[in-house]
């Protein structure tokens, strides 16, 4: 780390010393933010799992109990673990599909092209947030504008939120139109594709769904499996939607009880701090998992120009 | 030199984190300006007495509550209150940490479901020496008081009492071909009634909540949702469960009260209540929603008592909520004076007007009655005229009811939505409950 010259060493050392105390002075900001709400707090709440603790008493520990109860008693937690899975596996795809579809739209030379940009990046930004949430839970509640719609083509109104079939479903569609932060970076990514590309290919004959296939789509990749994982990850910790629209019960039929939600519900309303934090770890293995998983088959898949196609 | 950094960086850590941990705790919703202030008068009067005081609540309710606080500072010039508030979720985790680091303010809010764990764990104060001492109740029925009392501890002097009622539409009862609500009604008239209506083209309410109604109904049958001791069920005849529920699931399917579906959907908002759009008769809940709901519905309504057999051994006075004083308090009885002016005092209530509950002080409700708007003279008459026919509540819900509870509504919605058989849910609640009560054993 240090260069000892002869002579000069305990001077320079002294030097670099301060040098050095000033750079962590300056990073301490960091570091203390970090240990005091970050690493402390996970070693915390990895002690916890371990524990039965209702905030009031002193933590007991009771070793692995919480994780052999969520695993083999409580059918709520594997009714959680199911409503989540449908939720990522139906929703990511379909948001990835139509993040694409409106990029590629937006990708082409039109006046508007600026505005449109903005315009559908729009619900992104406002993103999980409680106002679009309340807003959702409006225009399909029961004399919301879809089922005035529906009432008006002479269609039956849908209980949406009530229906233990249509709930999740809602839930889906706000989560695919909040496709905008995943359309700008493909909207990056397929400014990168350079013209000459899909030129050479017309020469060649090739129609638009051949380019789609065998341009777009292998150039894109990389930025596909950064979406997908990045999307993946949030969605499994989607909370603020279901609770708000379940008026946080995830209800009808526990059909909205999202991960999250559940680990909420014992946390804070049943007081079960230790089972809630066991939750949160075995979520985050399983988003690991998932994420290896991606990881794994993302070389058969996904294509990098720089490394001769792997 | 890496230790002595690793020094250097400890004592950093050790200066900061206290004075975040600091500045958390005395985060209150509104001391901004009161800190500066209490700062300055402490070095001008060294004896002032600062109590800190928190409740949970609407705009409505901060608003009059800090008028009260007001004036009792100016009546009590060595007194300076501090005030904390927040909704109702938010003051419970406020609370919950506070009161694990023994922060907790002199006076707290407490709700029934709560109270039972806060006394439990030490947090509050034994109020029965402070009563008739500086709390005066001599004007306080005896049912009343008695409900802050946990294991014949008093932990709590109630704010006011709610009562739980049919709170309908007359109009709508006529053109179904009721003339009126009869006189102790039955269940089963509530079941004809609610047909009639029905044919009419209305429904008859927007359900029951499943924990209040349920406990009411085993009260009528002198049993309770809880046993004393809080450790299981307070009843042991599953039929009584499903005699409950299956008829409030047989009025869904003969299309006397909206389907599960829409009840779902609809919960919560006022506005999308079937009385308020006016296809709908009434609402079963707690005399002190009448308000409100008369102020949304906007047409004249009326009060009616429970259905029966034997509604006065289910009718109880409800408190709405306590006022309590932690054991940590260092000015419990200045504590105890302010709850005193809080029951005690008319100016102060001509503000309150029943919004806590009807005033538990019978010389303060004929005192205010001037003072009331219409719906809320028929709030104090209906509560007045119930509270005769009520008996003494049972005790609080134990520690672990909101789960319970959240069990309990889970699988009325799976009855409802035809799902699982009365029958059954009633053996599956007894095990789920049960478990969770086991921990107080």
């Amino acid at each position: 780390m240090f260069t000892i010259l002869p002579g000069g060493a305990g001077a320079l050392r002294k030097q670099s010393l301060r040098a050095n105390l000033t750079g962590y002075a300056f990073i301490s900001p960091f570091v203390i933010g970090f240990l005091a709400f970050t690493l402390i707090p996970i070693v915390i709440s990895l002690y916890l799992s371990f524990t039965n603790y209702n905030l009031f008493n002193d933590p007991q520990w009771i070793g692995t109990f919480n994780f052999k109860k969520m695993f083999t008693q409580d059918q709520k937690y594997w009714n959680s673990v199911r409503v989540t899975f449908i939720y990522v596996f139906a929703g990511v795809p379909l948001r990835l599909m139509f993040a694409l579809f409106v990029a590629m739209l937006l990708n082409t030379k039109s006046r508007m092209v600026g505005v449109y940009r903005t315009v559908y990046y729009l619900p992104s930004i406002i993103g999980g947030s409680v106002a679009v949430s309340i807003m959702w839970r409006n225009i399909f509640n029961e004399q919301g504008i879809v089922n005035s719609l529906l009432i008006f083509l002479g269609i039956p109104p849908v209980a949406w939120y009530g229906d233990p079939n249509a709930a999740l479903g809602t839930l889906i569609a706000l989560s695919v139109w909040q496709f905008g932060s995943s359309m700008l970076i493909f909207l990056a990514g397929l400014k990168n594709i350079s013209p000459e590309m899909y030129e050479a290919a017309s020469i060649d004959g090739a129609t638009a769904p051949r380019k789609f296939m065998k341009i777009t789509l292998p150039l894109l990749s990389p930025i596909i499996l950064f979406n997908l994982i990045m999307q993946t990850i949030s969605a499994f910790m989607t909370f603020v939607p279901a609770y708000i629209i379940s008026k946080g019960e995830g209800t009808p039929m526990d059909g909205t009880l999202l991960y999250s939600l559940y680990l909420f519900r014992q946390a804070f309303m049943f007081n079960n701090m230790g089972y809630a934090a066991a939750m949160a770890w075995v979520m985050l293995i399983m988003i690991g998992i998932m994420t290896a998983i991606l990881f794994k088959t993302s070389k058969f898949w996904v294509f990098y120009e720089s490394k001769g196609g792997r | 030199m890496r230790k002595k950094t690793a020094v250097w960086l400890l004592v950093v850590l050790l200066f900061i984190l206290p004075a975040c941990s600091g500045g958390g705790s005395a985060g209150g919703a509104s001391n901004g300006e009161g800190n500066g202030k209490s700062a300055q008068e402490n070095t001008d009067k060294k004896d002032k007495t600062t109590l800190r005081i928190a409740w949970w609540g609407g705009d409505k309710r901060h608003e009059y509550t800090q008028q009260i606080v007001d004036k009792y500072q100016e009546l009590n010039p060595h007194v300076k209150i501090d005030v904390e508030y927040a909704a109702f979720d938010d003051y419970w985790k406020k609370l919950a940490p506070q009161a694990a680091a023994n922060q907790l303010p002199d006076i707290v809010q407490m709700d029934i479901s709560y109270i039972v764990q806060y006394a439990k764990n030490g947090q509050l104060e034994d109020l029965t020496s402070y009563i008739g001492d500086q709390i005066k109740v001599d004007d306080v029925n005896e049912n009343v008081i008695s409900t802050g009392k946990i294991n014949d501890v008093q932990y709590g002097v109630p704010t006011g009492v709610n009562v739980l009622g049919f709170q309908y539409d007359p109009e709508l009862l006529k053109k179904s071909g009721v003339d009126s609500i009869p006189e102790n009604w039955t269940w089963d008239q509530y079941e004809e009634i609610a047909l009639k209506v029905r044919d009419a083209g209305y429904v008859m309410d927007g359900s029951m909540a499943p924990d209040i109604f349920f406990h009411y109904f085993l009260r009528t049958h002198g049993l309770s949702l809880y046993n004393q001791e809080g450790t299981a069920l307070g009843y042991e005849d599953d039929a009584l469960f499903a005699e409950f529920f299956g008829r409030l699931a047989r009025l869904i399917k003969e299309g006397a009260v909206p389907s599960q579906e829409k009840l779902t959907q609809t919960k919560g908002i006022l506005e999308e209540s079937e009385i308020v759009k006016g296809s709908g008769v009434g609402v079963w809940q707690w005399s002190n929603q009448y308000v409100g709901l008369q102020a949304a519905v906007n047409r004249p309504m009326e009060l009616a008592p429970m259905t029966g057999p034997n509604m006065e051994k289910g009718l109880y006075m409800q408190p709405s909520m306590f006022w309590s004083i932690t054991s940590h308090s260092k000015n419990k009885e200045e504590a105890a004076k302010f709850i005193d002016f809080w029951i005690n005092d008319v100016e102060a209530n001509k503000w309150i007007k029943g919004e806590r509950g009807v005033p538990i002080s019978a010389s303060i409700k004929e005192a205010i009655v001037s003072e009331l708007s219409e719906p809320e003279k028929q709030v104090f008459d209906f509560v007045a005229a119930m509270e005769e026919k009520s008996s003494p509540m049972s005790p609080a819900p134990p520690v672990g009811s909101p789960q319970v509870i959240a069990s309990l509504a889970d699988l009325v919605e799976q009855i409802n939505y035809g799902q699982v058989t009365p029958e059954k849910a009633a053996a599956t609640f007894r095990q789920e409950a049960n478990a969770v009560l086991a921990n107080n054993k």
